[in-house]
């Protein structure tokens, strides 16, 4: 049994309501996700909310981004900033909704500025990391090694392929600094080869830090479930307008989570049928 | 070649162009006569306009007008076009877009009131015939601009001069110089209207029109196959300029 303790919030959403025109899109959302200790590792997030087409993954996708502001409830995320407190201690961390920039965001579709080589742009996040200052150029060609695209800083981005692509915005955002990476259908329209790539790329991020936190939107359940720590399931309640989360898996409980040969367990294929049977 | 959609070699379209104008001359040096002077007239008078300074003179001043008045009109554009993403200068850019259904014909005494001599009367003229053009495809521009490009910003932590700095000014420069180089064609085709106007300072309009005004039409339609051929290699040095400044438009 692996050792592991879900310390603090990381993330938390709480109420949250989407409407379009006078229709309920999303109900009631809440989870939060925990920083994940493991003794001797340092051992990132992986949350995934799958849901049916159409489900609203994508209206909640934009919500936790903060590209979009929810009609109800919030989402907050725990910010590395030093806060005095009234009794003389310092804390480190403290709680606020989510503002745009918060999240690093990794298009459906992987979108780049088509003016801008890929060193260019990613030289733009790398500036925007204050951590990075004086250190972008060694910051820019340690991950381009890393991820296997050194070769394609002065390509634009019409020159790459689509998994060229995925890699420079995985990249960019992983540049910028952000804790929580999004990513939106990360597995869509990939080929078995690309797929078994992007998942060990992922999970290559996930440990990068303590604190790095993947959500990932997708339909694709076995992929998610082999991926991720915990599976967050969009879904309809009879009678109820709106989507709401209808159930929280947690993989980590079940021994699913962080091992490489997962897919070929039985509990694996019971929890994708459970997840099916949500939607 | 001939189903909707066909694709064919440049070779083979370059073929058809040149093989298309050759009937095409053909025909009229054939049908031609009366009033109308055939291919090879125009030609012969092309020949003789070539000879002397006159032309090239002539052509000189508007080619400098134009120059001049384009990059006025970019300046105005850009300044509104920019200035029309902030609410507050909005209205403005939106009544100049709606500038072009006025015509420059009953303005031309208001002009000639508020300018000083006839190259600024064609310079105000010029410039108020480009612009709301100009302004127009660059809003038209602005307009279309994906929210994915604003958005992709806003995940970077980028503030709104940022994004406006970075997908509009930097990011659209490339479709403002193509915007131009379409634009030309209208500062080109309106320069002979304006230097009829005021013909103090010639020009090619103000030559076309003392042809015109004797009836020579074998040198009106020589120099308006000299203003193609100059408008089109204008064009093409444009277009070739475009893909040098901004090579990613060429993928």
């Amino acid at each position: 049994m692996t050792t592991y303790s879900k310390k603090e919030v990381l993330l938390r959403v709480e109420g949250v309501g989407l409407s379009y025109e006078g229709a309920c899109i999303l109900r009631d959302i809440g989870f939060s996700i925990r920083d994940v200790v493991r003794p001797g590792l340092q051992q990132g997030q992986v949350v995934s909310l799958v849901g049916r087409s159409g489900i609203g993954k994508t209206q909640l996708f934009r919500l936790l981004s903060g590209l979009q502001c929810p009609d109800r409830g919030s989402i907050t995320i725990r910010e590395r900033l030093p806060v005095e407190k009234g009794d003389g201690s310092i804390d480190l961390y403290r709680e606020r909704i989510v503002r745009p920039g918060d999240m690093g965001v990794i298009f459906q579709n992987y979108y780049q500025f088509g003016w801008r080589t890929v060193g260019q742009s990613l030289l733009l996040a790398a500036r925007r990391n204050k951590a990075l200052v004086g250190k972008e150029e060694e910051a820019i060609r340690r991950y381009t090694q890393q991820f296997d695209i050194g070769d394609v800083l002065h390509r634009y981005p019409a020159q790459l392929s689509g998994g060229q692509q995925q890699r420079v915005s995985i990249i960019q955002q992983l540049l910028k600094g952000s804790d929580f990476l999004l990513l939106d259908e990360p597995f869509s329209g990939l080929d078995v080869c690309v797929l078994d790539r992007v998942v060990e790329l992922l999970v290559q991020v996930s440990l990068s830090d303590e604190l790095k936190t993947l959500i990932i939107v997708s339909h694709d359940i076995s992929t998610a479930v082999a991926i991720s720590d915990t599976v967050l399931v969009l879904g309809r309640q009879a009678g109820l307008e709106g989507s709401t989360i209808v159930r929280e898996i947690d993989l980590i409980e079940r021994g699913l989570a962080w091992q490489t040969e997962v897919r070929g367990e039985k509990a694996f294929a019971e929890t994708v049928r459970e997840i099916k049977g949500c939607l | 070649m001939f189903k909707p959609f066909d694709k064919i070699s440049r070779k083979t379209f370059l073929i058809l162009v040149g093989s298309q104008a050759l009937v095409t001359l053909l025909l009229w040096q054939l049908s031609g006569g009366g009033l109308i002077p055939r291919p090879s007239t125009v030609m012969a008078a092309l020949g003789r306009l070539l000879t002397t300074r006159l032309l090239l003179d002539n052509l000189l001043t508007s080619v400098m007008l134009t120059a001049q008045a384009l990059l006025y009109a970019v300046l105005i554009t850009l300044l509104f076009g920019y200035a029309s993403v902030i609410p507050f200068f909005k209205p403005a850019a939106q009544f100049i877009v709606k500038c072009r259904y006025l015509t420059l014909t009953g303005l031309i005494f208001i002009f000639t009131l508020l300018t000083r001599d006839g190259g600024q009367l064609k310079l105000s003229l010029l410039l108020f015939g480009i612009v709301p053009f100009l302004t127009t495809s660059f809003l038209s521009i602005i307009l279309h601009t994906p929210a994915q490009e604003f958005e992709l910003c806003q995940t970077l932590g980028y503030n709104r001069w940022e994004c406006l700095y970075e997908v509009i000014i930097i990011g659209k420069a490339d479709q403002v110089f193509e915007v131009v180089r379409q634009n030309f064609a209208i500062a080109w085709m309106m320069i002979t209207m304006v230097e009829g106007l005021n013909m103090s300072e010639g020009g090619i309009g103000a030559l076309m029109i003392k042809y015109n005004k004797y009836n020579d039409l074998p040198h009106v339609l020589a120099l308006q196959a000299v203003i193609l051929g100059l408008g089109l290699g204008f064009d093409y040095v444009l277009g070739v300029l475009r893909h040098w400044l901004f090579p990613y438009t060429k993928h």
